[in-house]
This record gives structure tokens, C-alpha cells and sequence, in this order.
């Protein structure tokens, strides 16, 4: 089963990840989006995409191959981030 | 096929995988020969269905589709006839690994992976690894569109030739890292 964290510190509440799935996985409690139906999470990470603070983390996801990532930028990135 | 036999085949899909903000996990890179190859080949790709898009409109959805259907006929003709949908889809599935990795999945408070909604049975099927997918995302092109046709094409056609039954495939959501469709058997 997926399990996915929510960082409560960084989550500012803007309901985009509540929004995209179409599972409702996500729900808004007290202006913080809060994981309910986890178990109905297919691993699609478009919430971890469209998440403009970032505060979503999801373990057990089976990570699809990402060969279309150009490695040589991703090489230049890493030196500056 | 039962139902513990398609979820021991979903366990595959689960592994300790840890997605976190600032990370982006990376699976080992292909040879530097190939990559290039693979990169070409993805540009080219994505550049002929944007034109086809431009020159078609919503009409290169239909030469798409009957592309990718052409090609699953032509590939399942040689697989061994299946009457079990979920056991075609299996089979498929162990085929099309690498390609297009797909699971039979169900939400967790379904009892069945065979699905019924306003009188249309359906199987949700959860694509992970596809090259149509990678495609678009090296190219920046949106998901869904005409590239993703020869996909359902594809599954359909393979799915007609092996079960001998009618079938179409809807797109329910698009995601970096996985597609949910909908199987509608007919």
C-alpha cells in the first residue's frame, strides 16, 4: 500500500492535490490537505507535480522509467541546486 | 484467474520507493549510444504527431487509434487465444513489460476488479512505464492527445484478437508517473 505524508509545516491549503485526483484521495481539514483514502492512491504522482509547496511525500510507489530525463542537464542542474 | 493470482502479479508494482519533493529518483541510465538513439527517435516522434495535430485537428486522434489498433492486431495474432479478460490482460501485461508496464487495479474499498457504473462494465488498468509517456514529457507535449491514441489502440486491438471480444479504452487521468484508463468491455 502507498502511504503518503503530507508536511503540515509547508502545506499552505491551496487544494490543487484535492482537485486532481480522481481517486479524492486528499481532503481539506482545517485548511490543510489531509491523505484519507491513501489506499486508493494509484501512484500516478500527478499531486506530487502539481504541489506548489511541495509538502508531498509517497513511499511505495513503483517509480516508472524516466529515460526521457536528458542526463547531461540533469548533471548541470545538480551542480547548481 | 483468481483474484489472489492478479494481486501477487500487482505486488511487483509496490516496491519501498520513496517520492520526495526535492528528489527526483533516476533509474540507471541506458549506454550513452542508446540514450542518444532514444532521445532522436523521441523528438522525431513527438514531432510528427504535432504535425499531424496541426494538419488533422481532432481527426489524428482517429489515424492514431487506427494505427496503434492495427498494430495490437497485428502483434496478439500470434498469441494463444484467451476467453478470460483478466487473464488476457495478464498475459499482456507480461508482454508489453518494458514497454507499456501496466496492472489491473481496483480501489481499495472495491471488491472486484471487474467494475460496473451506469450499466457499462469496465476494468481499471494503471499504465507505469510507457513510451508514449516519455515521448510527450521529453517533447513537453500534454498527455491524452493523439500519441496516447495509439496506446488504446494498441491494448485494444491486442485485447479483440486474443478474447475475440469487442472492447475500448477511456483515459481517466494522466500523471507523471502512471495513467489510469478504463477498459469498457462490450
Amino acid at each position: 500500500m502507498i502511504e503518503i505524508n503530507v508536511d503540515k509545516e509547508a502545506c499552505n491549503g491551496c487544494g490543487l492535490c484535492v482537485k486532481d485526483c480522481p481517486m479524492k484521495v486528499y481532503e481539506l481539514k482545517d485548511g490543510l490537505s489531509v491523505p484519507i483514502r491513501s489506499a486508493n492512491c494509484m501512484g500516478c504522482l500527478s499531486c506530487h507535480e502539481i504541489c506548489p509547496a511541495q509538502a508531498l511525500e509517497h513511499k511505495g510507489v513503483y517509480p516508472s522509467k524516466r529515460y526521457y530525463i536528458d542526463l547531461k542537464v540533469a548533471e548541470m542542474l545538480g551542480k547548481v541546486i | 484467474m483468481t483474484e489472489s493470482h492478479i494481486e501477487q502479479m500487482n505486488e511487483g508494482f509496490h516496491q519501498g520507493t520513496v517520492f520526495r519533493a526535492e528528489q527526483v529518483p533516476f533509474p540507471p541510465p541506458p549506454p550513452a549510444d542508446l540514450q542518444d538513439t532514444l532521445h532522436g527517435l523521441m523528438k522525431l516522434n513527438g514531432l510528427i504527431i504535432r504535425s499531424l495535430e496541426e494538419i488533422s485537428g481532432r481527426g489524428a486522434n482517429a489515424v492514431t487509434y487506427r494505427a496503434g489498433k492495427k498494430f495490437g492486431h497485428e502483434v496478439a495474432k500470434y498469441f494463444r487465444k484467451i476467453d478470460n479478460v483478466e487473464e488476457a490482460l495478464e498475459e499482456l501485461s507480461h508482454i508489453l513489460r518494458g514497454q507499456y508496464t501496466f496492472e489491473i487495479w481496483k480501489p481499495a474499498d472495491s471488491s472486484s476488479y471487474i467494475q460496473q457504473e451506469n450499466g457499462t462494465t469496465f476494468i481499471y488498468l494503471v499504465f507505469h512505464d510507457c513510451i508514449v509517456r516519455q515521448t510527450l514529457r521529453r517533447n513537453g507535449q500534454e498527455q491524452g492527445g493523439p500519441l496516447c491514441q495509439t496506446l488504446y489502440g494498441y491494448v485494444v486491438g491486442a485485447i479483440e484478437e486474443i478474447t475475440g471480444k469487442k472492447a475500448k479504452i477511456e483515459i481517466v487521468h494522466t500523471g507523471p508517473n502512471a495513467c489510469l484508463k478504463k477498459l469498457i468491455l462490450r
